[in-house]
C-alpha cells in the first residue's frame, strides 16, 4: 500500500498532464469545428427554405456557395421595419430583444420565402431550428430543427421529416388576419375541423416537447408578427 | 517471448469468438443497441472503441507497478475519459455530422463496461504488450457485433446497406414494406438475442 502523499502528487501529476493535453487538443481543434457549426446553421436554413440535396451531400464549400447566392440576410425590428446596413450576425447583445435575424431567400431576383430563427425549452432541453414562410408572409414553407436534446424516438423526432413535412402548406393566421401560429395537437388532425389548416399531428409520447413548441413558435412569431403583416399587406396592394 | 507466442494470439483471438465481449461477456449492449440503426454510425464507433480500447489498455499497463492501488480505477477512468474526449474533439472538427449522429453515445464509451473491465481485469495485471492486444481484440470483437446487428438493421429496417438503397423502388411498389421494429431498440434486442442464441449452439457453450 503506498502512502497518501505518493497517491496524491501522483493523481495530482497525472491530472494536470491530462488536463493540459485535452485543453491544448480543444484549443486548436475550435477554429475547424466553428466552421463547421457555421455551415451546419446555413445548411439548415435552406433546408427550412426547401433546398434539397438531390444526389449527393452538400460539401462545406457548396453549401457556403448556395447560401451566399441565394439567401439575403436582413435584421428586421419589432415595428417591422427592416434596419438596414445590418446583419444577423452583428446585432448588439443589448438589443437582442428587440432586433430579429431574417433569411430571405431569392430567386431570379424575386422573393420566394423567408426564414426565421426559433427556439425555446422543450422538455429535457432548449430546442434550436429555423420556420420559414413562403413569400405570401402566411403559408408555412418549412421548419427545421438542429439541436436539441430531447429523447431519441419520442422527443427528438421533431428533427425527422415525417413530422416537419406535415407543417409545410399549413397557415399561421386566422380568416381575420390574427396570428395563430402553428399548433402541433394530440392525435391525428381533423381535416374536416375548421382547425384543421393551422393544426399539425402530434408526436405519440412527446407530449412536453410539442406543448413548449408549440408556445416557442408562437413567441418567435409574434416578434415578427408586424414585419409579416406588412409582407401581407404589400401583397394585398 | 516473441511478439506473437501462443499466449498473445490467445489474447487477440479469444475475445473475437469464443469469449466475445457483447455476445458471451454481455457487456456494452447500451451502445450495440443505439448506435446500430445504420452500419456508417455503427462503424465510427467501433474505431472511435478500437482506438479508447487499446490506448486506455497501453497505457494502465504501462502504469500498473506506478498506480496507487486505492486510486486505480480512477485513474483508469482518467485516461479512458480523456481518450474518449479527445476523439468527440476530434469527430466535431473532421466528422461533423457522424459527431452529430452519434452524440451522446460517444461520450458513453466511458461508461461502457468493456472498456474499464479490461484495464482492470487485464491490463492491471499483464504487460503492455498483451494489454494493447487485448484491447485490440475486445474492441474489435465489440465492432464485429456492431456492424452485424447494424447490417441486419439497416437492410430490414430501411432497405440500405451503407446508406446505398438495397431494396428497388418496384420492391415497394409491388407492396414490400421495411420493418419499422428493426429500426427501433427493441429489434436490435431481439438480433443480438438471436446472435448470442446462434453463437452459443454453435459453439456448444453452456451456462455453468
Amino acid at each position: 500500500m503506498q502512502s497518501n502523499a505518493y497517491t496524491l502528487i501522483f493523481t495530482s501529476i497525472t491530472t494536470i498532464i491530462l488536463g493540459f493535453l485535452l485543453s491544448f487538443v480543444s484549443i486548436s481543434l475550435k477554429d475547424t469545428q466553428q466552421i463547421n457549426e457555421d455551415i451546419d446553421i446555413m445548411k439548415n436554413i435552406l433546408y427550412s427554405l426547401e433546398f434539397s440535396e438531390k444526389d449527393k451531400p452538400w460539401t462545406g464549400e457548396e453549401v457556403k456557395i448556395l447560401f451566399d447566392s441565394s439567401i439575403i440576410q436582413k435584421v428586421v425590428n419589432v415595428d417591422g421595419e427592416v434596419i438596414a446596413d445590418l446583419v444577423p450576425s452583428e446585432i448588439p447583445i443589448d438589443k437582442m430583444e428587440t432586433q430579429f435575424p431574417l433569411y430571405i431567400k431569392v430567386v431570379n431576383n424575386s422573393i420566394d420565402g423567408y426564414a426565421i430563427p426559433i427556439s425555446g425549452k422543450g422538455l429535457w432541453s432548449t430546442l434550436y431550428g429555423y420556420f420559414a414562410l413562403e413569400n405570401d408572409g402566411s403559408t408555412v414553407k418549412g421548419i427545421r430543427f438542429y439541436k436539441h436534446k430531447e429523447t431519441p424516438g419520442l422527443g427528438g423526432e421533431v428533427e425527422k421529416d415525417w413530422f416537419t413535412n406535415n407543417y409545410v402548406g399549413k397557415k399561421i393566421i386566422d380568416k381575420n388576419g390574427g396570428l395563430v401560429s402553428i399548433q402541433s395537437i394530440k392525435g391525428q388532425v381533423d381535416s374536416l375541423s375548421p382547425d384543421a389548416y393551422h393544426q399539425v399531428d402530434g408526436i405519440s409520447g412527446a407530449t412536453m416537447t410539442t406543448k413548449g413548441l408549440n408556445e416557442f413558435l408562437m413567441n418567435d412569431l409574434k416578434k415578427y408578427d408586424s414585419f409579416f403583416q406588412k409582407v401581407r399587406m404589400e401583397l394585398k396592394g | 517471448m516473441s511478439l506473437f507466442d501462443s499466449k498473445s494470439r490467445q489474447v487477440l483471438k479469444d475475445p473475437l469468438m469464443q469469449d466475445n465481449p457483447i455476445t458471451l461477456q454481455v457487456l456494452g449492449i447500451c451502445s450495440a443497441l443505439a448506435v446500430t440503426v445504420k452500419m456508417d454510425t455503427a462503424i465510427v464507433m467501433s474505431i472511435a472503441v478500437i482506438f479508447v480500447l487499446t490506448m486506455s489498455n497501453t497505457v494502465v499497463s504501462i502504469f500498473r507497478n506506478m498506480i496507487p492501488s486505492r486510486v486505480r480505477i480512477i485513474f483508469a477512468l482518467l485516461v479512458i475519459s480523456s481518450l474518449v474526449t479527445l476523439t468527440d474533439q476530434y469527430l466535431k472538427a473532421y466528422m461533423y455530422d457522424m459527431s452529430k449522429q452519434l452524440n451522446v453515445f460517444l461520450a458513453l464509451i466511458i461508461t461502457n463496461c468493456i472498456v474499464l473491465g479490461r484495464a482492470e481485469a487485464f491490463a492491471m495485471k499483464e504487460g503492455p504488450w498483451r494489454s494493447f492486444l487485448d484491447g485490440l481484440g475486445n474492441a474489435l470483437g465489440y465492432g464485429i457485433i456492431l456492424v452485424a446487428v447494424s447490417a441486419f438493421r439497416e437492410f430490414f429496417g430501411s432497405g440500405s446497406l451503407m446508406g446505398y438503397q438495397i431494396i428497388s423502388e418496384e420492391m415497394y411498389a409491388s407492396g414490400y414494406q421495411d420493418n419499422g421494429l428493426i429500426a427501433f431498440p427493441p429489434g436490435a434486442f431481439i438480433i443480438l438475442g438471436l446472435i448470442i442464441w446462434v453463437q452459443r449452439t454453435i459453439g456448444k457453450i453452456e451456462e455453468e
